[in-house]
C-alpha cells in the first residue's frame, strides 16, 4: 500500500480519485489548491502525487516544479481534462512520471500508478 | 466578414471531431450515451450574439466559461439547460440533494463537467492545428443569458467579430441539452482559419 497525496481544486475529482485509489489498496491524502499541497508533501511525505493542472492560485506546473525543488526525486503524476500532446510534453519536461487524461479510468489511474511507483523502486 | 465554403467546411469537419470528443467525455463521465448534432458555424458582429444565441437559449442557463489563451484566444462556453443540469448532477453525485438553487456541490459537479468536455474539445482543437492552447480556471454562471453575455472575455482582441460555434448534445432522451459556444476575436479568427486550411491540405493530400 502506498500513501498518495491528490492536489486537485475540484472536489469531484478529488472524490473520484479517492474511491479508484482506495479500492486499488492505496492510502489517499488531499489537498484542494497547490500551497495546502506543497505543505502537505512536506508533511506526510507521500510516496506518490497526483496533481491537477488548471488550479486557481498556484497552477498545476508552478506546484510541480517546487515540488521538484523541494525534492527531485518526488513521483507525480498529472491527472488533467486537457488531452493536448504539448501539454503531455510540457509536463514530462517539468519532471512529472506520467500523466493520465480526465474523465479519470480506472484502470488507466492503477496502471500509472503502479508503473510509477515500480519505476523507482 | 464570412468564411468561404471551403473554410466553413474545414472548419465544420474539425469541429465535428473536437465536439465528438466532448460528447465522448461527457458520456465516460455518465455513463449515458450522448447524441450529438452537427455543429453550426457563423461569423456575426459581437453586438448580436445575444439575439443569436438567444434563438437557442430562452431560460436562465448554467454556464461554464474557460477562457483559452495562445496563437488562438477566446472564449468557450458551455451552456446547460436548469433541468439538465440537476439531472448531471444527480447522476455525478453521492448524496441525495434537494432541487432548489444549486448546493457548493452542484456547483462543483457542473464545474468539472464543463472542463472536461470544454478541454476534450480545445485540446482536440490543439492538437489537430499543433498550436498550445492554455486554459484559465472554469468559471460557473448561473443567470440570464443577457447577464451571461456580458461576462464574456475575448483577451485583448479587437471585439467587432466572433466565431459562433454552436452545436446540441443531448443524453437521457433529450432531458439534459447542451450548447457548446466558443467565441474568438478577429485575430483568433485569422489565425485558426489559415490554421485549419494547413490541416485540411494536409488530410486531403
Amino acid at each position: 500500500m502506498s500513501k498518495i497525496l491528490m492536489i486537485d481544486d475540484s472536489g469531484l475529482s478529488r472524490r473520484m480519485m479517492r474511491q479508484i485509489l482506495e479500492a486499488g489498496g492505496h492510502e489517499t491524502i488531499e489537498a484542494s489548491d497547490g500551497i495546502a499541497g506543497l505543505e502537505q508533501y512536506f508533511l506526510e511525505k507521500p510516496d506518490l502525487v497526483m496533481l491537477d493542472m488548471t488550479m486557481a492560485g498556484m497552477s498545476g506546473l508552478e506546484v510541480l516544479e517546487k515540488l521538484r525543488q523541494m525534492d527531485p526525486n518526488a513521483k507525480v503524476i498529472v491527472a488533467t481534462a486537457d488531452i493536448q500532446s504539448s501539454t503531455r510534453a510540457l509536463v514530462e519536461a517539468a519532471g512529472a512520471k506520467n500523466m493520465i487524461n480526465k474523465p479519470l479510468e480506472k484502470d488507466a489511474v492503477l496502471r500509472a500508478v503502479a508503473d510509477t511507483l515500480n519505476e523507482t523502486r | 466578414m464570412n468564411l468561404s465554403n471551403e473554410q466553413k467546411d474545414a472548419l465544420t469537419e474539425l469541429i465535428n471531431i473536437a465536439f465528438s470528443r466532448a460528447a465522448a467525455a461527457l458520456s465516460d463521465l455518465t455513463g449515458h450515451r450522448v447524441g450529438i448534432n452537427v455543429p453550426e458555424i457563423a461569423v456575426h458582429p459581437i453586438r448580436e450574439l445575444g439575439s443569436i444565441l438567444e434563438r437557442f437559449v430562452r431560460e436562465e442557463v448554467a454556464s461554464v466559461h474557460q477562457i483559452f489563451s495562445g496563437p488562438v484566444a477566446g472564449d468557450a462556453m458551455l451552456m446547460l439547460n436548469r433541468e439538465g443540469a440537476n439531472i448531471l448532477i444527480d447522476l455525478l453525485s453521492d448524496e441525495e440533494r434537494n432541487k432548489g438553487p444549486l448546493d457548493e456541490t452542484g456547483q462543483e459537479v457542473l464545474t468539472e463537467i464543463g472542463n472536461i468536455i470544454l478541454n476534450a474539445c480545445l485540446g482536440m482543437f490543439g492538437n489537430l492545428l499543433k498550436v498550445h492552447v492554455s486554459f484559465s480556471v472554469p468559471v460557473l454562471h448561473l443567470e440570464s443569458l443577457s447577464a451571461m453575455l456580458d461576462t464574456l472575455v475575448i483577451g485583448q482582441e479587437e471585439l467587432r467579430y466572433a466565431l459562433v460555434i454552436y452545436t446540441t448534445f443531448n443524453l437521457k432522451g433529450s432531458a439534459v441539452t447542451g450548447y457548446m459556444v466558443i467565441v474568438l476575436g478577429v485575430a483568433s479568427l485569422d489565425r485558426l482559419i489559415r490554421a485549419v486550411e494547413d490541416w485540411a491540405q494536409i488530410q486531403s493530400s
